[in-house]
């Protein structure tokens, strides 16, 4: 059932409560609260080391209103399948086990892992809420990170190409891989439900802002992952692999074509991240850009 | 009264597999590793040819194969995995988060000595480098050994009171890949001894969430550990109490199931050892007193928690200690031999300890370099 504004305004359960400690302008916390509330009674939350481990509050003020187990960096998809499996063996699969994690663990120093589970065709979703950058151990370079972006790590401009995490699920058998933004909620929850509906591996990557490790007002967080899909920087699209064929959605459908498409220092100049930036710069991001869009035109 | 057992030749790795298909574990994980491999390779068999109703993981490493087991433990069910060496090194913080997190996990580590050079015979760097993990260790002499003390983790493992998971350790391949006779209940029998986990240590739920592992500040953290500090000591008791009850169901026993005192209580030089070394130290002692020498043996079967008291009162009786370890502390000695020494300065004990570390990297060590080693003891 397609999901309406309606049902984002009135939460069956609020799954992210008061106390928690997300920055302001936090998109990962937003996206958060409406896809884990969209399943609250069902879910059981497995977080890796990211923010979500320490956005979720500490001792027994802890804000997630769901059964969360915290994990080290690379172990998420594996704990997640042995409970998948536990649940499995106990006749309580009706329950949904979902990676909730950032972009270090899912693009980087937990890929084997993640792929490992994807391999396996476990029943778990992986949301990668990516901000491009370690961001809790404040701000480096990870493999999911831009051209040009200035990391702690980095501090002269990234030089290397995004890793493309989806393409990567998609090679290795995935049921559904789909891509989203902070900016489109209901584009997200709708993504998310549907993955949840699919028995095996699923993975979601959504595009979330981070005030304080993009150097950005939190009033723009929305803005910005907005400009993301208005820039081509981040395609929104699903794959589902009984079709192997993506389909770009709704709310970034018209950026496919690069005519449409606002320029990218749009979406650069909003952020402190990118002050300084060269025209080189700019010109190798926007080639990696369209790098992406054309491998996944491949599908469509 | 003790319970009909049948007579069987298999290999230490068949007889972990066997404790593990008797106890009935729900979820297992497994990755291949030598000399391990064939204990995982026993339960897939199982699983397949519908002798275990278990869901068998296959996973990318051994650092998922712990996770999986985890996730499994989280969701209050029973697991199992078995490992070695460099796969348990590679495994280490969740080895670390598995202890600390007290997850009842049952993992036989078939000890093998760590690279470089390649080499897969036994010694104990491998569990020893776990020492404080929070993981009861047990060190066995033998098949029918890895058998008893699989099925016996269990049931300590699991206990409410205990809740920290247990690492039998056995020697590579002088047990895991050696034939030799175990005595094996029926399955029934050993699954009563066992009992059912339906009372889990620890069960998500969605009607009452909670949240595991979150920040902790400095005050709770100290707690969670001083905890598991005195769940350790509460253990020592739990494995004398266990390895009681099996004893009397199954007719066999290992000292008190924390010491394993060999020869008369009192002797001039007493060995002290782990694993199958202490075996050999038996045939040594033998021929010894034979040559009229008044020699003893104290096997230590559990290493973590310490058996401080046992080993105390041992030394009290006795003159001369002399600590084989099979492993080492670089640039101290051998882990076995400085616990031993600290216990006995701790406790006043004036028992003068020795040592040599001998049998890494699969090194033999027979009965006749153990007797050459108390021979040169007693002149000194």
């Amino acid at each position: 059932m397609p999901v309406t504004q309606k049902d984002l305004m009135i939460k069956p359960k609020d799954a992210l409560l008061k106390g928690h400690f997300a920055c302001a302008g936090c998109g990962s916390a937003l996206a958060f609260r409406h896809a884990i509330g969209s399943v609250a009674d069902k879910a059981v939350l497995v977080v890796p080391a990211s923010c979500a481990s320490v956005y979720q509050g500490s001792g027994k003020g802890v804000a997630f209103n769901v059964p969360t187990i915290n994990t080290a960096f690379a172990a998420s998809d594996a704990v997640a399948s042995g409970i998948s499996r536990a649940l499995k063996k106990k006749g309580k699969d009706d329950l949904k086990v979902i990676v909730w994690g950032g972009d270090g663990s899912a693009a980087d120093i937990g890929i084997a892992t993640e792929i490992g589970a994807c391999d396996r065709q476990e029943n778990i979703l992986h949301v990668m809420y990516s901000n491009n950058v370690y961001g809790n151990t404040g701000g480096q370079r990870s493999g999911d990170t831009m051209i040009g972006a200035r990391t702690a790590t980095t501090p002269k401009g990234n030089t290397t190409p995004r890793k493309m995490v989806p393409f990567i699920m998609m090679a290795n058998n995935a049921r559904y891989v789909a891509t989203a933004s902070a900016a489109f909620l209901e584009d997200f929850v709708e993504k998310f439900q549907k993955a949840l509906s699919f028995e095996g591996f699923k993975f979601i990557q959504i595009d979330i802002s981070c005030p304080p490790n993009w150097r950005a007002d939190s009033a723009h967080s929305i803005e910005i992952s907005r400009l993301g899909v208005q820039t081509g920087i981040w395609p929104l699209f699903e794959w589902d692999r009984e079709t192997n064929t993506a389909i770009l959605s709704r709310p970034g459908k018209k950026y496919g074509d690069k005519a449409n498409r606002k320029p990218i220092s749009d979406w650069t100049s909003l952020q402190g991240r990118f002050r300084g930036i060269t025209d080189e710069e700019l010109i190798a991001l926007e080639k990696d850009t369209e790098r992406q869009w054309n491998f996944l035109r491949k599908f469509m | 009264m003790v319970v009909k057992q049948e007579t069987k030749s298999m290999t230490g790795n068949d007889a972990a597999s066997y404790a593990a298909l008797f106890a009935k574990p729900d979820v297992i994980a497994a990755y291949p590793i030598t000399p391990q491999t064939t204990i995982v390779e026993n339960l897939s068999r199982f699983v397949d040819e519908g002798k275990l109703d278990a869901e068998f993981v296959i996973v990318e490493s051994e650092h998922s194969a712990l996770a999986a087991c985890m996730g499994a433990a989280w969701s209050g069910v029973r697991t199992f995995t078995a490992t070695s060496s460099q796969g348990l090194l590679y495994m280490a913080e969740n080895v670390f988060w598995t202890g600390y997190g007290r997850l009842p996990i049952i993992m036989p580590v078939v000890n093998r000595c760590l690279a470089p050079g390649w080499n897969i015979w036994p010694d104990f760097q491998d569990s020893m480098a776990f020492r404080d993990a929070g993981w009861i260790q047990m060190y066995t002499k033998n098949n029918q050994e890895v058998f008893d003390t699989t099925l016996q983790a269990f049931k300590i493992t699991e206990s409410k009171d205990i809740a920290l998971p247990s690492m039998p350790c056995l020697d590579g391949f002088v047990i895991s890949h050696t034939t030799g006779q175990v005595d094996l209940p029926d399955p029934e029998d050993a699954f009563e001894f066992v009992g059912p986990y339906d009372d889990p240590v620890i069960e998500l739920d969605v009607e009452n969430p909670w949240a595991y592992g979150s920040m902790t500040g400095p005050v709770q953290y100290s707690k969670n550990r001083r905890d598991l500090m005195v769940a350790m000591e509460r253990a020592k008791k739990k494995i004398v109490d266990v390895h009681k009850e099996f004893e009397e169901r199954f007719g066999r026993s290992y000292g008190n199931g924390l010491v394993e005192p060999y020869g008369d209580d009192e002797a001039d030089l007493t060995l002290v050892t782990l694993g199958t070394i202490g075996d050999e130290a038996h045939e040594a002692i033998d021929r010894l007193k034979a040559e009229g020498h008044n020699v003893n043996a104290l096997r230590v079967r559990t290493f973590r928690p310490f058996p401080v008291e046992d080993i105390v009162e041992f030394a009290k009786k006795n003159h001369k200690l002399v600590v084989i370890d099979r492993a080492a502390s670089f640039g101290h000695d051998g882990p076995l031999r400085i616990e031993v020494e600290a216990v006995l300065k701790r406790h006043n004990v004036d028992t003068s300890v020795s040592g040599k570390i001998m049998g890494l990297g699969g090194e033999d060590v027979p009965y006749s370099a153990i007797i050459d080693l108390v021979k040169k003891e007693l002149k000194e």
